[in-house]
């Protein structure tokens, strides 16, 4: 059991300063070492881990979830009142996304999530996060210059239209639902989800369907 | 704690790679490490205690080092911290006898058990609670002004500040106990403020939006 000693933790980051080895791959593969060595882990196990979000769980989901949301006014309405039994419509519910919401973009509104104090992120629905979403550039500037962090992903947000900034402090998790592309009236669900990107369900991209 | 890990309005940080690549894992060992923490978490630890100790890491590693590797750095910290494992083990880079019971050896898992397990892992953080809500939506708050040097979820930016009750959520487990390992609950919010009441200098009608457990606010005296 832990002691949960924060003291001695801070101690131990000390010792591993100084004796793990520098490189990133040598430090995981100690510590996948170890934990094989004691029975805890199995190797097997990891490489289906990895299978798992590489292959099935990523943000082809995310997309799938808001092209039906375009096109089913009900289905949208359950996603924005109760998103975790909406996604388990799909089977996506899982890692993260027990507490999810679905926050909405309109023409007036723009939604950006963040986690400021780590990287919270709705693994099961979007895979794993972006390197930048976790990084300290994002997760310090999102909150307060949102409009400059949105024009280094090359979107412009109108003055009259409002921004809200959602930070990942609880065990909630957020999915912003971009906006249908305007003349995407003769397109079926599965050419729809094509165009829904990851960084649209984050919030840091807007206008879907634009060659930019 | 006011950390490193506290980012939120800090400046100078730099530019954000917009061009990276949308591949999940970027290295294997990064895939490794995913893989690794999703089926080895120590004994009696709590997603808060994790997360603290992660925050306790030395600001520069933490700063510096890529992401993942500082997943590697917290599982070696609670492992080491709970007696798992040895520093010395670390050293000598192989695992030493000890008279610890580690139990039957980790099954090898298939696609289908890893995915189930995946959906397995929603879990709920929120329960019924005796005590009613002491908030209303659309009622002003104040957040509390000072931290603490544990585990919490109310950052920096957002002490001191005037905000509105957006949401309520139920309660939720307390983080800044849980990461004691005490488990309790309270009413969780998601409190909305103007940018411009957080910023000063921000477009008039920006919103952030943070969940915010009820002992992080106050009713305001005017």
């Amino acid at each position: 059991m832990p002691e949960f000693d924060a003291k001695k933790v801070t101690e131990i980051h000390h010792q591993l300063h100084n004796h793990l080895p520098s490189e990133s791959a040598l430090r995981i593969k100690a510590l996948e070492s170890l934990l094989i060595d004691k029975g805890l882990v199995n190797s097997q196990t990891i490489d289906r881990w990895v299978e798992a979000y590489t292959d099935v769980i990523g943000p082809k989901r995310g997309a799938s979830v808001v092209a039906r949301a375009w096109c089913d006014q009900e289905y949208k309405q359950r996603l924005l009142q109760n998103a975790p039994a909406a996604i388990d419509e799909f089977g996506y519910l899982g890692k993260a996304t027990g507490h999810l919401k679905v926050v909405e973009n309109t023409d007036r509104i723009h939604n950006l999530v963040v986690c400021t104090l780590c990287s919270c992120y709705p693994f099961s629905i979007l895979g794993i996060a972006p390197a930048w979403y976790k990084a300290a550039a994002y997760r310090s500037r999102a909150i307060r210059d949102p409009r400059g962090v949105l024009a280094e992903f090359g979107v412009d947000i109108d003055d009259d239209t409002e921004v809200r900034v959602w930070d990942s402090t609880a065990e909630l998790r957020y999915l912003v639902l971009p906006q249908r592309p305007t003349g995407s009236d003769n397109l079926d669900q599965n050419a729809l989800a094509a165009l829904v990107t990851r960084n649209s369900m984050i919030g840091t991209d807007r206008n879907l369907g634009e060659t930019s | 704690m006011d950390g490193i890990h506290d980012l939120g309005g800090k400046q100078g940080h730099g530019p954000i790679d917009t061009d990276e690549d949308e591949t999940a894992f970027h290295t294997e060992w990064e895939g490794r490490e995913w893989g690794l923490a999703q089926c080895a978490r120590t004994p009696g630890i709590t997603i808060d205690w994790w997360r603290h100790c992660r925050e306790l890491i030395l600001p520069q590693d933490y700063l510096e080092r890529p992401y993942f590797d500082s997943w590697a750095q917290t599982d070696f910290s609670t492992y080491i911290e709970s007696g798992w494992i040895s520093i010395d083990e670390i050293i000598a880079g192989k695992s030493q006898a000890t008279d610890r019971d580690y139990g039957e050896a980790a099954q090898a898992m298939s696609l289908q058990q890893v995915l189930d397990e995946d959906h397995d892992l929603a879990s709920r953080f929120d329960a019924e609670i005796d005590c009613p809500p002491a908030y209303e939506v659309g009622q002003s708050v104040i957040t509390r002004v000072h931290g603490h040097g544990g585990h919490t979820r109310l950052p920096q930016y957002a002490r001191g500040h005037r905000g509105i009750i957006h949401a309520h959520h139920g309660a939720h487990v307390f983080p800044d106990l849980s990461a004691k390992g005490e488990e309790t609950h309270q009413h969780l919010y998601s409190v909305m403020f103007s940018a411009v009441e957080l910023w000063g200098e921000s477009a008039a009608n920006d919103k952030v939006y943070l969940d915010l457990w009820e002992s992080y606010l106050s009713k305001p005296e005017s």
